[in-house]
């Protein structure tokens, strides 16, 4: 039975039945006795109720394309996790893939079309009013046409371009971060117009030029598997754990995550680049290409001691990284993020390039041929566009996929104006769609066909996994067709595209055969020949000028301000979610508004603290930012993250914090590219606000080295297979005894009614080595487990309900928590959940036994027996639980968490918390359930890696594992005998069911 | 998990397929015959869109439960057969009597006019118990539906025969020696 069959069959039913997925197994808190059961008219051959059918398809939030499996039950989409047939992310998933579920249910989603009235306000019309009127302005204005699009890389960009072509119209591709720099570096370099890929997971030293690839950049979650599978430590592995430096002027999370955090002046990376590329020439450390020669001159001009002056790093570290770098043997440097957003990006890209080509990196693990899948579009093209819109130009503007009106908030508006008519395809109204003439509401892409090509030979599929929400909205692919006259569907159009490709590859099987196992694989996944390339002409022309920073933007000042995507938020098109709103930034940790990142001496100097108000002023405008205190920047930088200050969009997003790109220049730089540092003037305006920050929570528990353990590599080398350097000293003489007593209690117990006979343990165990804070474990729980998000305000009380928390620290360094045996500065973190400890503190402690420990180790928590007295959560160590202070649920309610149609998100296996009742992780205990009874059904006993909790599910860095501690061969029995494990607060003899393993650091010799 | 979901499908589709096993052989005239009900106000139990006999098809037809309810022995939730299930047999089987055509009128119409019936929920346990049916029909049988839901069979109409509390539950998982503990359906 083919999967294709049945997603048809199921599309065409339902549609004829006008949507009628049914009402079983609703997830209500209490279904009510009088409550109706409506059977389908025909059951959907794939959906068997109270079980979850699963499709692939391919996430749409960023340009990564990573592919996803959607959990549909009863016809809705309840859960997104990673195929892990994918090539890019191979079933892993980060917070924002996740959230694209808040997209399909964004209680702000437009449902119908809506036209500027006479009044001058959106009002509702019909499709085939709307469809009339944008006919005719389109055949008035034939040439004067202008179509704007978001990345597409698959046949709804084709189609685009076949469109625009026909009705002579103009196809501008725009996203805000579209790696402009990069290309034009490796056109510099190697005179290839393409962003290669980069083979991170066999690179035995990650040297990163501002890349941020934990975060943002490029493809975040394939990049973070991938490091953690070179830097993550693994007793006994043979191929050394690779060293990770960032060179940036802030840290981000990959910088904290690295062994070392080189804070370069902004904007000479490019020469740290080309001088350790001098050094490692110089002393010949690699065997150098026969074309190196020709870069003699430039890199004799970029010696350490020419460059060290303006890069801000003395010349023997220089020589230092060069040496380390190219004695690894398989190192790759990485440009990107700031470093390739400053006005000479594209030159620090080639820059990098070139210390890639003379270690020996290019071909190995920097790798053209499998390039990244990114639309052609420039920043240029889209100001040239804004020209040509305040030339008067244009006189149908059309914007799909894209959000220009929040990123360009300047001429962009002026320009927007002198357009007659504009029209957007938006399923929500941000804040172009709110100031077009005509919206045509668009399906999300997880109700619609379509596809990308993210990697060379990654052809990624995308289906519809359930019934359109808003059902009277339409994909943008048939409104197209529909207006160019064309017959059939945008499915139609997408399958003529893809016929020549499945003759390739389809080994003799039929289209119509190998198109349901397209559908079940994802897509179509090709390997791809490496392309070799050699020096280009220009390489040897780069940076003709003394060393010297650039010159950027602005007055006299001497703060350079850095705007960056934010990591949950990435440009903005992720801030009317509250699942990403409510998500403690991995780095500051701040939810729910911006903030402008100071050092502590900037701070000192200016007498400010967090939370007071700077204005900050650039020539292209000025915003209010509330002040975060760090020192992971320098003192001379000023960071803010992007993403906030919507004017519209949602009740998520609208008015709250600033918007970044308001400070930032509209024009294109040399590159063709915007630039996202400027100089800015800062003053104090007297306010003060606090920010919902989970830094300093007292939940934390606490940067102390006996909590978070981190071990200097030679140290972790050293240790024997069997060794406990963490290991509690055995208790005194005093203890001995009560606990022989306590113990001999606890067997005793074990022996009656449930507790007898053979039971599994459940445990956990997180590799901190591994582990780099960036969060999709918590994402990941909130959508599983029917976490309420409670908004700002609460999150200030310290109420919010993440059960599962990532708690960052920094260490050594100077300022806020310095002084740590004149370490450098670095962050670390822990993910912070529920222990299940076996000598639980929360359970005695409950009056009415609703914390309890259950027979396979966990510690349950019973929500209908819990009276709320809350004195498990003052017993627990970790401040792990959670208690439900409003009811999030009630609909209409002051604290709603889910207003319709959010609550179609909520997972019917999890019991939705009311009021007044204690909660905190589970271990998933439905997952555990549901493999059991699987197991059952099959008569067998579940295997080991059969039961995979939503965070362990999620992570990119594959840092947990979960298992049964009782059987001995399990992967997490293993790991809770590795000698980098140990537990948290093992003193307190809670005995917990998580063991963690200490992080390591290379800190050189 | 994820095969695993779609070898479910696949089992209800054969399932689905089939035909009654009782109506197949040609067995020997039921042992039980429904009775003919002159007063339907009398009956226990909520009165329903349709007067749907489960006394005529379980009983007297003695169509399996699992025919209808197929996911009940693969899934925790037992389904409410859609209206195909009901349509496949009924666009044949017009009724014997009078009472009996005009309800099969009901069904026809509603597969005709594409509005499934409302039915009215009997059997419903709180949010936060997980039932699943699966592992209950594992090891009791597929014949032991009637344990929590009564002779249904028998029943002109459907009503609740056992409490559904948890004490109920409970006293079966003592009498039968299984698990007592809270968080095998409390989650």
């Amino acid at each position: 039975m083919s999967e294709g069959m049945n997603r048809r069959r199921f599309l065409t039913v339902l549609g004829a039945t006008g949507g009628g997925a049914a009402a079983l197994g609703a997830c209500g808190v209490d279904p009510e006795r009088s409550q109706k059961l409506i059977p389908y008219l025909v059951q959907p051959e794939d959906q068997v109720p109270g079980t979850a059918t699963w499709y692939a398809t391919t996430c749409r939030e960023c340009p990564a394309g990573c592919g996803l499996h959607a959990k549909v039950r009863e016809g809705r989409v309840i859960k997104l996790e990673g195929n892990p047939e994918s090539p890019i992310n191979g079933g892993r998933l980060c917070a924002r893939g996740q959230a694209a579920l808040e997209g399909v249910y964004n209680p702000d989603r437009l449902g119908d079309p809506l036209a500027r009235g006479v009044q001058g306000k959106l009002e509702r019309i019909s499709w085939d009013d709307a469809l009339a009127q944008l006919h005719a302005k389109l055949a008035a204005a034939r040439g004067r046409i202008a179509f704007v699009t978001g990345n597409e890389t698959g046949s709804f960009g084709d189609l685009v371009d076949e469109w625009t072509k026909a009705v002579g119209a103009t196809h501008v591709t725009y996203e805000p971060f579209a790696f402009e720099a990069l290309r034009e570096g490796n056109r510099l370099a190697f005179g290839i117009d393409a962003v290669p890929w980069y083979d991170l997971a066999s690179a035995r030293y990650i040297l990163s030029f501002g890349a941020d690839f934990l975060d943002t950049w490029l493809s975040p979650v394939a990049y973070q598997n991938a490091f953690a599978r070179a830097h993550g430590f693994t007793s006994g592995r043979d191929v050394t754990m690779a060293k990770s430096v960032f060179v940036g002027p802030r840290m981000f999370l990959t910088g904290m995550n690295a062994d070392e955090w080189v804070a370069a002046t902004p904007g000479t990376e490019g020469l740290l680049a080309l001088a350790l590329a001098a050094v490692i020439v110089e002393e010949r450390l690699a065997p150098l290409p026969a074309d190196a020669g020709r870069l003699h001159e430039l890199l004799a001009r970029h010696a350490p001691a020419a460059v060290a002056g303006a890069v801000g790093i003395d010349a023997p570290a220089i020589e230092r990284l060069a040496r380390e770098f190219a004695g690894a043997q398989g190192g790759v440097a990485l440009a990107g993020g700031m470093a390739t957003h400053y006005p000479n990006g594209a030159e620090i890209a080639a820059a990098v390039n070139i210390l890639n080509y003379v270690a020996g990196a290019v071909g190995k693990t920097v790798r053209f041929g499998p390039n990244q899948g990114l639309a052609r579009g420039t920043f240029r093209e889209l100001t040239d566009l804004v020209t040509a819109m305040e030339a008067g130009k244009i006189a149908v503007l059309l914007v799909h996929g894209a959000n220009p009106g929040h990123s360009l908030t300047g001429a962009f508006w002026q320009a927007w104006g002198k357009v007659a008519y504009k029209v957007s395809f938006s399923s929500d109204l941000d804040e172009t769609a709110s100031a077009a003439d005509l919206v045509l509401p668009d399906l999300h892409p997880l109700e619609q066909w379509s596809d990308s090509r993210p990697r060379a030979g990654v052809w990624a599929l995308q289906q519809p996994v359930m019934q359109p929400v808003a059902a009277n909205a339409r994909p943008a692919g048939d409104v197209l067709l529909t207006l160019a006259g064309k017959s059939g569907t945008f499915k139609d159009y997408l399958q003529t595209k893809w016929r020549p490709l499945a003759e390739r590859h389809a080994h003799g099987k039929s289209f119509e055969e190998f198109w349901p196992e397209l559908l079940q694989h994802g897509g179509l996944y090709v390997d791809v020949p490496r392309q070799w390339v050699r020096l280009g002409p220009q390489a040897t022309e780069l940076m003709r000028e003394a060393p010297a920073p650039p010159r950027f933007a602005g007055e006299a000042s001497d703060l350079v301000l850095i705007a960056f995507p934010s990591a949950a938020l990435y440009d903005g098109r992720g801030a009317n979610k509250p699942w990403l709103q409510e998500l403690p930034d991995p780095v500051s940790k701040i939810a729910w508004h911006a903030w402008v990142e100071l050092h502590p001496e900037t701070a000192a100097k200016w007498s400010v603290t967090d939370g007071d108000f700077l204005l900050l002023q650039s020539p292209f405008g000025a915003v209010r930012a509330p002040v975060w205190i760090t020192p992971a920047i320098r003192p001379d930088v000023l960071g803010v993250p992007i993403g906030q200050g919507h004017r519209a969009y949602g009740r998520y997003a609208r008015d709250r914090s600033f918007n970044a790109f308001d400070l930032l220049p509209e024009a294109p730089n040399a590159y063709g590219g915007r630039t996202f540092a400027v100089r800015v003037a800062a003053r104090t305006t007297g306010e003060h606000r606090f920010l919902a920050s989970s830094e300093g929570d007292p939940r934390g528990v606490g940067a102390g080295e006996d909590i978070i353990k981190v071990l200097p590599r030679a140290t972790a080398d050293a240790l024997a297979p069997t060794a406990h350097p963490f290991a509690e000293p055995a208790p005194p003489a005093y203890a001995a005894g009560a606990l022989a007593g306590w113990a001999e209690e606890q067997r005793a117990g074990a022996a009656l009614g449930n507790y007898a006979g053979k039971q599994p343990r459940w445990a956990m165990a997180i590799d901190l080595a591994r582990c780099t804070g960036c969060s999709a474990c918590v994402t990941a729980c909130y959508a599983e487990n029917n976490l309420p998000t409670v908004g700002e305000e609460l999150v200030l009380r310290r109420r919010q309900m993440s059960w599962m928390r990532i708690e960052r620290y920094w260490r050594g360094g100077e300022g806020r928590g310095a002084g740590e045996g004149g370490e450098p500065l670095h962050g670390v973190v822990t993910p912070m959940l529920c222990q299940q400890c076996e000598a639980a503190p929360c359970e005695p402690v409950c009056p009415v036994f609703a914390a309890y420990h259950t027979p396979d180790g966990l510690n349950g928590q019973v929500y209908n027996r819990c009276v709320g007295t809350r004195y498990c959560a003052n017993n627990c160590p970790y401040k792990v639980r959670y208690f439900n202070w409003y009811n999030f649920a009630e609909a209409g309610g002051e604290w709603e968490a889910w207003p319709s149609p959010l609550d179609w998100q909520l997972n019917p296996d999890v019991t939705v918390r009311e009021k007044g009742v204690m909660e905190k992780c589970t271990f998933c205990v439905q997952r555990i359930r549901g493999a059991q009874n699987r197991a059952r059904l099959e008569d067998r006993t579940v295997l080991d890696g059969e039961i995979v909790p939503a965070c362990a599910q999620s992570c990119p860095s594959e840092a947990i594992v979960f298992g049964d501690l009782h059987d001995k061969t399990s992967r997490v029995a293993q790991l809770a005998a590795d000698p980098r494990g140990y537990h948290v607060f093992e003193s307190l003899n809670t005995k917990p069911g998580i063991t963690y393993l200490a992080r390591v650091v290379d800190r050189g010799a | 998990m994820r095969s695993g979901s779609r070898v479910a499908a696949g089992i209800a589709l054969a399932m689905a397929t089939s035909v009654p096993a009782a109506a197949q052989s040609g067995q020997p005239a039921p042992a039980f015959t429904a009775p003919v009900i002159s007063d339907t106000g009398s009956l226990h139990g909520p009165r329903q869109p349709i007067f749907f006999r489960h006394d005529v098809h379980a009983g007297q037809n003695r169509v399996p439960c699992l025919y209808c309810h197929y996911s009940a022995a693969i899934s925790s939730e037992p389904g409410i057969p859609s209206v195909q299930t009901c349509a496949g047999c009924h666009m044949m089987v017009g009724g014997s009597t009078p009472t009996y055509q005009a309800e099969i009128k009901k069904v026809r119409d509603a597969w005709n006019h594409k509005a499934p019936p409302q039915w009215v929920r009997i059997h419903a346990l709180p949010g936060f118990v997980h039932f699943p049916h699966l592992r209950h029909i594992k090891a009791l049988g597929s014949e032991s539906c009637t344990t929590c839901h009564g002779d249904v069979g028998h029943m002109v109409q459907v009503y609740q025969v056992a409490p559904l509390t948890m004490g109920w539950c409970i006293s079966c998982h003592l009498q039968k020696q299984v698990t007592r503990d809270c968080l095998v359906c409390h989650y």
